[in-house]
């Protein structure tokens, strides 16, 4: 499982959509189950409200990026636009 | 079988024709009156000349045997009925259109060319192509073969199949950068999850080496750690053209790709070895990028509805803890009564008990008391006074009880049943014998 930032590169780990959205299942679950205290409650109302907000801007981006896989040198791979045109 | 038997050396009458029609001969030879004598190589080569030309390329049906394949690639078999048979080759160039090596006793037909083998003098067919009889023959063979050997490694297990993300943020594609199948992909993505990175590895996906191609495609971008999930696949195609993806090399990189795998073949075939490994099998490149990504407007909507609902669940959260508090202090109350209410009642019948004793006790005494009464009534002096008695009492209402008591002239009072008389003394006598 890779947990993936929206960068690609190492780093702060922000976790990405698919993780968000596990996460969100999982708190409004918690939330909804019986006998849930009212100070967890909160706090993952909190939580649940910020995935939620995050979730929103990702999913309102309308372009799809599209690129092509590449060799680089040094022997690692890198990535360049790939024109939809050109193939 | 392999022996001529009744046959006799077939080039003899052959030959004769030939020389007749002094196709081969040599006119020098042709004045001489002595008997031509033809070396055995002059002759094999008129024969593979007779053959090569005598007989355009055919199709013959038969059985395979002795299917050997040499190290230079080329293979060598014999093709054979119940009653004659006859040497084959199939040159290495042709041999790797195979999509596997047939069994022996296998039926098959061949395409091709008859030519002698002029060190041998034995002639054989070139063949060009081979197919098993049966429906898709040697490919179903190959397939099955694969399968089989895939299956006993576990590599087909359901097990093996991993779960998709069902929001990846990147997207690897391994197909052909000018196929159609890489189109449908992006339009699909880009319809339904425009947010997603699509990362394409092009590679050919048909022709010799293709599988190769497309197993190295597999391996770099599937351990790029660029892409949550792959899919791999080209649109439709003869079966040769998917062939390919029933490859070994294939099938063993989708097997080992550190991320799930959605294959994506076009239709013309029931399943690929590459659909048997995959973690997940689309039928078409476009129904490969629907599985692996979330129509984006149902999800965000479905997003959106969250926060209302989660409130709610605060909001429940926080009336089910009121109602909690309301429930533990009932149930105290329960408990408390619980315990309490034998000793209430031993309490009450204590009470009850108490109240009997001073209500019997009250009326014994009530009973004594006016028994206690009649006697008094009967000591009381009034009822003397009312027999006639009287009582003599001086000024100070001392009962006068001795005639010492009364001295002459002294007055005193009578208390008579009625009233009081007030007298004086005449005189007192003592009563006689009475005195001491």
């Amino acid at each position: 499982m890779t947990a993936r930032s929206t960068k690609g590169d190492e780093g702060q780990a922000v976790p990405g959509l698919e993780e968000r959205l596990r996460r969100l299942d999982e708190i409004v679950s918690a939330l909804e189950a019986d006998g849930v205290e009212l100070q967890r409650a909160l706090e993952l109302f909190e939580e649940g409200i910020a995935h939620v907000r995050y979730a929103e801007e990702t999913l309102a981006r309308a372009e799809l990026r599209v690129e092509e896989l590449l060799n680089l040198d040094d022997g690692s791979v890198g990535t360049r636009p790939l024109d939809p045109d050109e193939g | 079988m392999g022996a001529p038997g009744p046959r006799p050396d077939p080039s003899v009458p052959v030959s004769d024709e030939i020389l007749s029609l002094d196709l081969f001969g040599n006119p020098e030879d042709a004045e001489s009156d002595l008997p031509e004598v033809w070396t055995v190589s002059r002759l094999n080569r008129a024969v593979r000349g007779l053959l090569e030309g005598g007989l355009p390329p055919l199709w013959v049906s038969g059985e395979v045997s002795g299917w050997h394949r040499a190290r230079s690639g080329h293979r060598y078999f014999t093709l054979k009925d119940d009653q004659a048979q006859v040497r084959a080759v199939m040159f290495r160039s042709d041999a790797q259109s195979l999509p596997t090596d047939p069994d022996d006793g296998m039926s098959v037909r061949v395409f091709g060319t008859l030519t002698l083998y002029e060190g041998r003098g034995e002639y054989q067919i070139v063949v060009r192509r081979l197919e098993a009889a049966g429906e898709e023959g040697l490919w179903r063979l190959a397939f099955e073969r694969l399968r089989r050997k895939l299956d006993s490694e576990g590599l087909l297990a359901a097990e093996r199949k991993r779960a998709l993300p069902r929001f990846p943020a990147a997207v690897g594609v391994v197909t052909s950068a000018t196929g159609a199948a890489l189109g449908d992909v992006i339009t699909v993505i880009g319809r339904r999850a425009p947010w997603t990175r699509v990362i394409v590895r092009n590679t050919r996906v048909q022709g010799e080496g293709a599988a190769l191609e497309v197993a190295s495609a597999v391996h770099a971008l599937g351990r790029s750690g660029l892409v949550d999930i792959l899919i791999v696949g080209r649109g439709g195609g003869s079966m040769e053209d998917l062939w390919a993806f029933n490859e070994e090399p294939v099938a063993r990189a989708i097997a080992a790709c550190p991320v799930p795998v959605v294959s994506a073949v076009g239709h013309e075939m029931d399943v690929t070895i590459a659909d048997l490994v995959a973690d997940s099998r689309a039928p078409t490149p476009s129904a490969a990028a629907e599985m692996v990504v979330q129509e984006g407007r149902a999800l965000l909507e479905a997003i959106r509805r969250l926060p209302a609902r989660m409130s709610r669940a605060l909001t429940a959260a926080a009336r089910a803890r009121r109602a909690k508090l309301a429930e533990t202090r009932s149930r105290l109350a329960r408990d408390m009564e619980r315990v309490l209410s034998p000793r209430r009642q031993s309490v009450d019948r204590g009470m009850e008990r108490m109240e009997r004793a001073i209500r019997n006790g009250l009326s014994e005494h009530r009973g004594r008391l006016s028994a206690g009464a009649g006697k008094l009534e009967a000591l009381s002096p009034l009822a003397t006074l009312r027999r006639g008695y009287a009582v003599p009492l001086d000024g100070q209402r001392r009962v006068l009880r001795s005639v010492r008591d009364f001295r002459p002239a002294d007055t005193f009072r009578l208390r008579v049943v009625d009233g009081i008389v007030v007298g004086s003394v005449l005189e007192a006598h003592p009563q006689e014998g009475e005195e001491e």
